[in-house]
């Protein structure tokens, strides 16, 4: 006997609807039998999906999947014997539960079976999948085994030691479960959990997990876990990334056995994903996907298509390897100077530390070392180990740093003192081995633990993963983005060859990732002596002194270091062959200042975390009507020009304006853990992986590439999408006013505010700059501010235009 | 067509009028005053529903633009004209065959600004008389109405001749009496008349069995929202008055309002809780569906508003 089911009113407010309950009779293999309330949306063309929820959770887990995935697909949410809805019976085992959902699927599914489950049900789902046919297995938080190096979570622990009490006597177990979920969905998670007597099937199942290799189901659960690693079908992990039970370590465990999943990662999400986060539309895009086949394409020819070059690969720490026995100055900043063969010395010396401690290739190091010598030494014995660099910089602010180290799943971390105290305070990389650069004795003569010579490093391939970056996170979270060694020693060649960089004349930077090019191109690298992450406080002494004291001919800056070097300049000059400026559109006039300021020829290049450089950025300097002229696609960089309306995916022709998208051999690899991001932002065009950047821009007819903003921060105005460049370039150009326009409103119907930069808070422009601003633009200007324009923190030029808009939307709302 | 047009001697009144006869329809307006309009004027009151009907007697259609927008009006007076005029309105109209009934955006307000949002539903429960009788008036509508119906809602109609706004507005400004709640930031969008006339002339085209437009209220406005402060300036500048408004905290103008509606002797208080809320808060909407299902697009504007505007300050100063 099934429970007494809920009425159709409550099923209603659950949002379910009350024609998918039934109850069905499950034979079992002892030819016994037992009653399952399931939750079934009936025929499905595509085949049939069954979920599996956990402990002590029950089909209305799946709400989403019923609703979101029916009918294409028959969806069914299962309770498990002695959970939800479903009879109470004698306690089961792992065993017996997946045996249960073998018999389940054969007897009341036809066609073919894709299974979903979180928590607990997916050791239960995974014992089963080695005897049903599946098509396709997607799990949430889940786990098959204790990650290694990991304590039992406090809470499983507390749950299995006092099991009783918590999980059948008093209702804590099923409270804090769904307490961890939004307030709507409490009731209906414990709506079947409302007695003792009704709870004893969740302490059934917690009593029931084994720890140790004598308990009852151990044996079913390596079982599962073996399933999982003989899985031949395609398998998706939806993951919470704030789970305080099932954390990252597990998805790493997961990982190891199934290197193949595909990936979707939220980083603040809790346990109960499927009920926090989209997991069925992701589920639904996944399937079409890996199921159906389904890919986006684009036609049309890119711009500049080139043979990329075929030279072999040649890894990107041989450019200090070849200078090894090199005397001379490979790197200096304020606290000194390292030689190449100092810096090559260390850097082996630490490798060899590295792999004599255990350091496999692959594994992750998060490196929380200030840009210096130290950093420079440790990243490439990183390198040289097989290790992967994470590199997480501290504009992400406190909480992006925990967040996206955590799910770098890193095993090593380097830092300083204070960084690896704040690492192991606040959790950044758990279980992680840390190493602290202030042990190395003095900065440069970094020797390793006690690693001798004799320890052989790894030859690294090509396709290795190198790195991990992060997006800024100023257009939406900061995303981790993968490197291959084949893309990162791409892009060395291309910045060598695209900028003439020569070994006996090297740059200057302000921007701090920069300085890991220096050794990799083989060229001296110096840091000025600022907080980097302060770019703006470079200024033209600071800047002289650098260029006078060093054998450089070449600088790196941010258009903030720029501007100050500009402002405090008074008239002095300093002698470079090149300034480069990027992290942020640049104006004509800076790029004219700065090249009058240092003699060189100023290049503004257009790039992405996902893919830098992309074009040779000469033209910076001249004046151009649309956005920033960043020059010609560089050798090996294919460019293309998508409508944004996303219906046909023709590209456009020079003159018209688009989403970019861009292919290149020094392109990133992947998103890590992103799965959705990652294919929302890939398109395929002539056979060929191509990013879309979510970039606008166009070629004009010389074909220069002008960046005109962002896709997301385009003006949506009723029956046309305009580049907010577009309406800010003329009024900014004849007011000598840095101007910023941002739509106000619902997508689709949005109208324009123009605010024109001041020193004030946010407030109507005086009604004279209103009538000039209007009479300036062609479009129908709504409303003309003036006030301080928001910047981000990292680049400290870029305006923050999701904070413009909230802002001035508020202001002009009236709350 | 033979249209009977109720309210024709307001201002949307007496534009719709003259716009039905200047492309030939046969045009009746009912009213107590003259409307002054080119069309045949039937005097009597709305609540006199024998009297409305006999006016609309072998009629099309009836436009029912009748209101009484007074804040100290009386809820006695408000539920006869706004509601039981309706009732009358639609009966006459359930014998002609057509009703295009006019409602106001503020039917939806909830103290909240509206910022692109469509026409939401006519809920108001305000303590604000005119309002709460228009919304109750147009629920009445979309549930009792047994014949092709459109509600249109257009939002602040402003333009030559207008006693109700612009009037208001340039005597304070004379008088040096106007503020704005907080300088007048809140974005507002506005309806030239001429383009409310045109819009509800689409709206009576449209209002067909089976037409898009008979299923649901549809705002109206002229689509270029404005901070209140541009507005009024505008209107000023127009009116050759140099004063400029002050400004007043958004929660002292509420507050203001809610003691004046109570104790001001007269019937029109200058500001009521209401009103000072209307206007501390944005007010433009999604006009995308309006434009599609009537087959309408505004063709005076702002722009072209104020220079008529100006035109007719001149010549009436």
């Amino acid at each position: 006997m099934a429970l007494e089911s809920p009425s159709d009113a409550d099923w209603t407010r659950w949002g379910i609807d009350p024609t998918w309950h039934r109850t069905v009779r499950v034979d079992l293999p002892n030819s016994a039998a037992i009653d399952w309330s399931i939750l079934d949306t009936g025929a499905g063309d595509r085949g049939t999906i069954v979920c599996v929820h956990g402990n002590p959770t029950w089909g209305y887990l799946w709400r989403d999947f019923l609703k979101t995935l029916s009918p294409s697909w028959r969806v069914i949410a299962i309770d498990q014997s002695g959970m939800g809805w479903s009879q109470r019976a004698e306690p089961r085992t792992l065993e017996q539960r997946s045996a249960e959902l073998v018999a389940f699927c054969e007897q009341h599914t036809t066609g073919p079976l894709v299974i979903v489950a979180h928590d607990w049900g997916g050791p239960v789902a995974l014992g089963a999948v080695a005897s049903l046919d599946v098509s396709a297995v997607i799990l949430g938080n889940t786990a098959v085994a204790k990650p290694e190096r990991t304590p039992m979570p406090p809470l499983i622990a507390t749950a299995r030691r006092f099991v009783g009490l918590a999980c059948r006597r008093t209702s804590l177990f099923v409270s804090g479960t769904a307490a961890m979920t939004h307030k709507e969905h409490r009731a209906a998670l414990r709506a079947p959990y409302r007695s003792a007597t009704r709870r004893a099937g969740v302490a059934e199942f917690v009593a029931d997990i084994p720890l140790a290799p004598g308990d009852t189901s151990w044996v079913a659960l390596q079982k599962s876990a073996a399933n999982l690693a003989d899985l031949r079908v395609p398998l998706l992990i939806v993951w919470g990334g704030r789970d305080p039970v099932f954390h990252d370590r597990f998805l790493s465990d997961l990982l190891t056995r199934a290197p193949h999943a595909d990936v979707h990662r939220f980083p603040d999400v809790g346990h109960l994903v499927p009920l926090d986060e989209p997991m069925a539309e992701i589920a639904s895009d996944w399937l079409d996907r890996v199921l159906g086949a389904s890919r986006t394409t684009a036609t049309g020819t890119p711009t500049n298509v080139q043979p990329a070059s075929d030279q072999p690969f040649d890894n990107i720490t041989s450019g200090l390897m070849r200078r090894s026995a090199d005397d001379e100055t490979a790197f200096s900043d304020a606290s000194g100077s390292a030689s190449w063969s100092e810096l090559a010395q260390s850097s082996a010396n630490i490798a060899r530390g590295l792999v004599e401690r255990g350091l496999i290739v692959g594994d992750r190091v998060a490196m929380l070392v200030p840009p210096g010598a130290e950093l420079l030494s440790a990243a490439y014995g990183v390198w040289l180990a097989g290790g992967v660099l994470v590199v997480a910089d501290s504009g992400l602010g406190a909480k992006g740093l925990r967040s996206v180290l955590r799910a770098s799943g890193a095993t090593w971390t380097f830092g300083t003192p204070k960084t690896l105290a704040a690492a192991r305070a606040l959790r950044w990389t758990p279980g992680a081995q840390l190493i602290c650069t202030a042990r190395f004795p003095g900065a440069i003569n970094i020797s390793s633990t006690s690693a001798s010579a004799d320890i052989a490093l790894p030859i690294i391939e090509a396709e290795f993963e190198a790195a991990i970056v992060h997006t800024s996170g100023s257009t939406g979270p900061a995303k981790p983005v993968r490197y291959s060694h084949l893309a990162l020693s791409a892009q060395r060649d291309v910045i060598r060859d695209s900028f003439t960089m020569t070994p006996d004349r090297g740059f200057v930077t302000s921007f701090a990732p920069f300085v890991l090019l220096g050794p990799a191109l083989g060229v001296p690298c110096v840091l000025p002596d600022i907080n980097v992450a302060k770019p703006v406080e470079l200024d033209f002494d600071r800047f002289a002194n650098v260029c006078e004291s060093s054998p450089i001919d070449v600088a790196w800056l941010s258009p903030a270091s720029a501007r100050t070097i500009v402002a405090t300049a008074a008239g002095r000059t300093v002698k470079l062959r090149l300034v480069m400026l990027a992290g942020a559109p640049i104006s004509p006039e800076l790029a004219s200042s700065i090249a009058t300021v240092t003699g060189a020829d100023v290049r503004s290049p257009w790039g992405m975390t996902e893919a830098m450089p992309l074009t040779d950025g000469v033209g910076a300097a001249a004046f151009v009507e649309f956005g920033t002229n960043t020059g010609r696609p560089l050798h090996g960089a294919e460019i293309v020009v998508l409508p944004i309306d996303h219906d046909n995916l023709e590209s456009l022709p020079a003159g018209e304006w688009g989403e970019l998208a861009v292919r290149a051999p020094w392109m990133f690899d992947g998103y890590e853990h992103q799965w959705r991001t990652e294919h929302q932002s890939e398109i395929t065009l002539l056979g060929h992986r191509f990013h879309r950047t979510g970039d606008l821009g166009l070629f004009d007819v010389n074909g220069d590439l002008h960046q005109l903003g962002r896709v997301q921060h385009a003006l949506s105005l009723p029956g046309q999408t305009i580049p907010s460049v577009l309406v800010e370039q003329p009024i900014a150009a004849e007011l000598a006013r840095q101007t910023a326009a941002v739509g106000i409103g619902p997508i689709g119907t949005q109208v324009i505010a123009v605010v024109v930069q001041a020193v004030e808070k946010i407030r109507l422009a005086d009604p004279d700059l209103t009538t000039l601003v209007r009479s300036i633009s062609g479009f129908e200007i709504a409303a003309v501010l003036e006030g301080e324009l928001p910047v981000d923190i990292r680049h400290q030029s870029k305006v923050k235009r999701d904070v413009l808009a909230s802002s001035v939307s508020a202001f002009l709302a009236g709350r | 067509m033979k249209v009977l047009v109720t309210g024709g001697s307001s201002l949307l009144g007496r534009a719709v009028a003259d716009l039905l006869i200047a492309r030939g329809d046969n045009v009746t307006c009912f009213q107590r005053r003259p409307s002054s309009s080119l069309a045949n004027d039937v005097l009597g009151d709305i609540r006199d529903r024998d009297s409305l009907m006999a006016a609309s007697e072998g009629g099309d259609a009836v436009i029912h633009l009748a209101a009484l927008v007074a804040p100290k009006a009386s809820w006695t007076d408000m539920e006869a004209i706004n509601i039981g005029g309706t009732r009358n309105a639609l009966a006459a109209a359930t014998s002609s065959g057509r009703f295009v009934h006019i409602s106001s955006p503020s039917v939806a307000f909830h103290d909240e600004p509206s910022v692109g949002s469509g026409a939401l539903s006519a809920d108001y429960r305000g303590h604000d008389g005119y309002t709460r009788s228009k919304a109750l008036a147009e629920q009445m509508v979309s549930v009792e109405t047994t014949v092709p119906t459109v509600i249109i809602r257009p939002h602040l109609i402003w333009g030559p001749g207008d006693t109700q706004l612009i009037g208001r507005i340039v005597d304070r400004a004379r008088a040096g009496r106007l503020a704005l709640p907080d300088g007048g930031r809140a974005l507002v969008d506005t309806t030239y008349v001429d383009d409310a006339a045109s819009a509800i002339v689409a709206a009576l085209d449209h209002c067909v069995a089976g037409d898009e437009a008979t299923g649901r209220p549809l705002v109206v406005t002229g689509g270029e929202p404005r901070p209140l402060r541009d507005l009024v300036s505008s209107i000023l500048q127009a009116a050759d008055v140099a004063r400029t408004p002050r400004s007043i905290p958004a929660p002292l103008a509420a507050a203001l309002g809610s003691v004046l509606e109570r104790l001001w002797p007269g019937s029109e208080p200058p500001l009521t809780h209401f009103a000072a809320r209307q206007l501390s808060v944005a007010h433009w909407f999604d006009q995308r569906e309006t434009r599609r299902i009537l087959r309408w697009a505004p063709t005076v504007g702002l722009d072209e508003g104020f220079v008529r505007l100006r035109e007719h300050f001149k010549t009436h100063a």
